[in-house]
């Protein structure tokens, strides 16, 4: 994993061309300090975010749509230039993993997994049982005891596993996960780490990104 | 005033989007949501609705029959104009605000405040084509169900009780009443009943993704603002109703020339 050391984001910026940067976000008039700038493939580390800029960060790729003082590149593609249509099909290409896992407390891990895909891909779900259980594979002990609890009786690292296996389900080229670490034991910790591998397995050309918060004030 | 007419406006944005994404109930999220609205409002409410039912068919024809010391014509034909055109929609109206009124807005104020409705934002999933649209069509579906159900409990209880009490047979008493009641007594009761469920099923779903804050002290809130709108809407639409079908509403005082 790579981290996104300020020093190498130098050397990109806002005359660089989008072309082969998975997110680029970059405050204008530039600021050096404050550039994130990730190529495409493989798994990367933003630390030292305070919270505002994460929110600020994850909003803007949520909605593709960053704020007018700031540049936003996703999958090699500014978002400036960009129609509704074109913004909705680069959103569809982006996951966004949240480090409570954003799951839905009144559905169990199966129900909250399978969700997005009976939405958005409802004919996919007949083989979706076999892939559930092909990601669940050495990172639960048990995963069909998982797959029944609800979110209050499951652990930090269960509900991080439930909303990772839920987005690597989509296939996404982007994945945004946010505090991987936070909460866990040291067990816990390892198997987290094992999250980008088991993506980037399923999905090679993919890029997996993680937001951490920077600690203290 | 202000904060009224937005209300309002929320409310009917939300009906346009309940009417235009209809189509999302066929995804199986949607439609496995649409099943378990329609146990918890109309399933589950059935035992307590046939309960309320009874007292309220037994009641109309006892008191009929001791304080009108009306004949058995009359004690069918005021079942026939209370139970099956005003009260029974709105007994049931009542019983659903009180159930799934609550539990609607509470459900969903709570899931804006702890942040699932944004979790759902995440997904690319609408709350509202998640949340609403099961949540409006269930609620109405079962309004309507419900209704069905106070109209024959209270009717059948109520004609069962003057056959004991009266001097009329049970079958004089049930052909009566088959003279007096037309179909479109009971399709009139089933479309007002639809969209009293609706109604209320639009306020609560509104007060529950709007609570006014953000603490834990905006749910109750939520849930008394869509109780009592729900409430006042379904009085509103009770009276428009009666003055489009009968022209006439408060008891005749109000009386159109149709």
């Amino acid at each position: 994993m790579s981290q996104a050391e300020p020093t190498a984001q130098r050397d990109a910026g806002s005359a660089a061309s989008p072309q082969g940067v998975a997110l680029g976000y970059e405050p204008r008039p530039d600021r050096a300090s404050e550039r994130i700038w990730i190529p495409i493939g493989g798994s990367h580390c933003v630390p030292g975010l305070s919270e505002f800029r994460r929110k600020s960060l994850v909003s803007a790729v949520l909605e593709v749509d960053p704020s007018p003082q700031t540049r936003l590149v996703l999958l090699g593609v500014d978002v400036d230039g960009l129609r509704p249509a074109g913004r909705a099909a680069l959103r569809r290409r982006i996951a966004y993993l949240p480090a409570d896992g954003g799951l839905l407390s009144n559905l169990n891990a199966w129900e909250n997994i399978v969700l997005p895909i009976g939405f958005h891909h409802p004919r996919q779900l007949h083989g979706v049982a076999a892939r559930v259980m092909d990601l669940l594979d050495g990172l639960a002990d048990d995963p069909r005891a998982l797959l029944a609890k609800l979110p209050e009786r499951m652990t930090p690292y269960e509900k991080k596993l439930t909303g990772y296996v839920r987005i690597a389900l989509e296939k996404p080229d982007l994945v945004l996960a946010e505090e991987q670490q936070g909460g866990l034991d040291s067990a816990e910790r390892a198997a987290a780490n094992r999250f980008p591998a088991a993506y980037l397995a399923r999905c090679p050309g993919g890029t997996y990104v993680q937001l951490e918060i920077a600690s203290g004030p | 005033m202000i904060g009224v007419y937005r209300e309002f406006e929320g409310c009917m944005k939300l009906l346009g989007h309940v009417l235009r994404r209809l189509p999302v109930l066929a995804l199986p999220p949607v439609a496995e949501s649409l099943t378990r609205q329609i146990y918890f409002t109309g399933a589950s409410a059935t035992a307590g609705i046939v309960l309320r039912g009874a007292f309220i068919g037994t009641f109309i024809i006892a008191y009929v029959i001791d304080v009108l010391d009306a004949n058995a014509a009359l004690a069918i034909k005021i079942l026939v104009w209370v139970v099956l055109r005003e009260i029974g929609p709105l007994i049931a109206a009542v019983l659903v605000i009180q159930r799934s009124g609550t539990a609607v807005t509470t459900e969903l104020a709570l899931m804006q405040i702890s942040g699932e409705v944004a979790s759902l934002r995440q997904m690319r999933i609408d709350p509202r084509d998640y949340l609403v649209v099961p949540r409006v069509l269930g609620i109405a579906v079962s309004t309507a169900a419900l209704t069905f159900f106070v109209q024959v409990i209270a009717v059948g209880g109520g004609i069962l009780l003057s056959s004991l009490s009266i001097e009329a047979s049970l079958g004089e008493l049930v052909s009566e009443f088959f003279v007096l009641a037309s179909p479109v007594d009971f399709v009139y009761a089933m479309i007002k009943s639809f969209l009293f469920g609706a109604a209320i099923a639009l306020v609560c779903c509104y007060h529950g993704l709007h609570p006014p804050g953000t603490s834990i002290n905006a749910v109750p809130k939520a849930a008394i603002n869509g109780v009592t709108q729900s409430t006042l809407l379904v009085l509103l639409l009770n009276v428009v109703f009666a003055y489009l079908v009968f022209g006439q509403v408060l008891f005749g005082l109000v009386t159109a020339k149709l």
